[in-house]
């Protein structure tokens, strides 16, 4: 146990020594929530639910970057430059190696909550009961488990250029359709239909939901749980296939 | 004795071609070991055998009698494989106190870092911002740290300059005088020679030769006695001892070939020859080396 601890919190000093990190995962959502809800005038009823609704629409967006790219181009680098190799000769186990990416990890989107959540606070003057920060935060917390699949499935790639370029466009991707960037509606009705079966809609819709006073849908749940499942089941079937030499 | 390597009968095709083909070969406690042979004779495939990395198509390897994956074994090997990379974006200390935290005894700090010859500076820069052969340095802390009982370098020397190289064989020196396992591979014959106590010579893929260093050379190198003399000598004297199997005249030296060198002076000096100027050649290794490939060719 002792090792994971250690384990994880080197994981955890690499990640936010990673200047990619501070950029993509806290400097970017945070510059987007300023410029559409205080520069762009966003006609929306209520000010201060779309205040509320975009500072969860960033979050999400920053921690399902950090989920799909930090994890899996790492794990791509590590392998190609022989580091995952040599580890196999040291006591630390693969189960314990990957536990503690998962764990520095997620240490690491719990830090980029605070400070997003910071910074609705600060620019905006977000309010929020306690119930309803700490039920959002877990929530992206949660729900980042099957773009974390995505990331190791990122992770069996052979080259770091193709990982970089493959989970850069399928970041943005997702970001759009999953109308994190701006509201679903404003996406053509097919868009949308399509978004429906996305991941990313149901992780942010989850969050809307929880700071308009409800609970995120069940469909939310059932149709991350099951690309959770899928993503595991394709990751740990190539890493297998891999590993036999 | 207590044997700590056990290798059967291990082979490894990848796809037609067979890297390593059918070695055997155990090592004791405390022997220091060179694997030895040119590139590509199949060294780091056969290393990466031993070490679980790789899984051998037939065969199996033992370390301290255990299946290498065991976390038993790892606790008790260090390991340096070629071309050290390092996970980045962490500090020199920071990696080596990761690594501590690994085994149950591991050395301290100061003493990994007399070992290596790190310097200060350098356990607080950043792995990514080294230089190779301190790379290398680093890497070679990282094989010590857990105090190993059996050591693996693949290897070892290849881009550290002269007093990187004299330290790291000190140090192996000094590992060794404390009983500890080496083995390591090489190309380099004189080191191998220099170093260990047992060479296990490589040639595409099977193992050609296993022996001290001495016999390896006694068995396959000639060895002659030359001198010069203004008088003619007759031949056939020498010829008719047992230890001389030819004599020849070249650049108005005498050599005298032989496997036995001092049989040869006391001869010269019985028999009251008016010579001057004795040379006394042994084949050094790189000729068994290149003998050994030689006739290994012939034979096959």
């Amino acid at each position: 146990m002792k090792i994971v601890i250690n384990q994880s919190r080197i994981e955890m000093i690499r990640v936010l020594r990673n200047p990619y990190y501070l950029f993509w995962s806290l400097a970017m959502p945070i510059v987007f929530y300023i410029v559409f809800t205080k520069i762009f005038d966003v006609e929306t009823a209520d000010k201060e639910v779309w205040a509320a609704h975009y500072l969860m629409s960033m979050t999400v967006f920053s921690v399902m970057g950090s989920s799909i790219m930090t994890m899996g181009i790492r794990l791509v680098e590590e392998r190609s430059q022989g580091w995952t190799r040599y580890m196999r000769v040291t006591p630390l186990s693969d189960f314990q190696y990957f536990s503690a990416k998962m764990f520095g990890q997620t240490v690491v989107h719990v830090c980029s909550i605070v400070v997003i959540f910071t910074a609705g606070i600060l620019f905006n003057g977000v309010r929020l009961s306690i119930f309803e920060w700490l039920f959002s935060a877990s929530w992206i917390l949660l729900a980042s488990l099957p773009f974390l699949a995505i990331g190791s499935l990122v992770g069996t790639m052979k080259r770091v250029d193709t990982a970089i370029g493959i989970s850069n466009v399928l970041y943005l991707l997702l970001a759009v359709t999953g109308g994190l960037w701006m509201p679903i509606d404003v996406l053509p009705k097919v868009m949308q239909n399509i978004s429906m079966w996305l991941p990313a809609y149901h992780f942010g819709n989850g969050a809307w939901e929880i700071v308009r006073g409800q609970l995120p849908e069940l469909q939310n749940i059932l149709i991350l749980v099951g690309y959770l499942v899928v993503f595991m089941v394709l990751s740990m079937y190539i890493r297998r296939k891999q590993d036999v030499v | 004795m207590e044997s700590i390597v056990e290798i059967k009968k291990l082979t490894k095709k990848f796809k037609k071609e067979k890297a390593v083909d059918n070695a055997s070969f155990s090592i004791q406690k405390g022997e220091i070991v060179a694997i030895l042979g040119p590139n590509g004779a199949g060294k780091t495939t056969t290393m990466s055998m031993m070490l679980g990395l790789l899984h051998p198509t037939e065969g199996e390897t033992l370390l301290f009698g255990m299946d290498p994956r065991e976390r038993a074994v790892r606790e008790k090997i260090g390991v340096m494989l070629q071309e050290v990379s390092l996970m980045d974006t962490i500090k020199v200390r920071e990696i080596i106190q990761l690594f501590r935290s690994y085994y149950p005894n591991p050395l301290s700090m100061e003493e990994l870092i007399r070992l290596t010859g790190l310097k200060k500076e350098e356990l607080n820069k950043r792995t990514e911002k080294l230089s190779g052969g301190q790379k290398r340095r680093v890497g070679f802390a990282l094989a010590l740290v857990g105090n190993p009982d059996l050591l693996f370098f693949d290897e070892p020397t290849v881009g550290m300059d002269i007093t990187a190289r004299k330290l790291f064989w000190d140090t192996i020196n000094e590992l060794a005088a404390k009983g500890k396992t080496i083995i390591f591979s090489t190309h380099y014959l004189q080191e191998a020679d220099d170093i260990s106590d047992r060479i296990i010579l490589f040639h595409e893929g099977r193992v050609i030769a296993d022996a001290e260093p001495d016999l390896i050379k006694k068995q396959l190198t000639k060895q002659s006695v030359s001198f010069i003399t203004e008088h003619s000598i007759s031949e056939k004297m020498f010829l008719q001892e047992a230890f001389v199997t030819d004599v020849f005249k070249k650049d108005e030296r005498v050599h005298v070939i032989t496997d036995d060198t001092d049989a040869v002076l006391q001869t010269i000096f019985t028999s009251n020859l008016d010579v001057s100027d004795i040379r006394v050649e042994k084949g050094r290794l790189d000729d068994a080396f290149s003998q050994l490939v030689d006739t290994e060719k012939d034979v096959s």
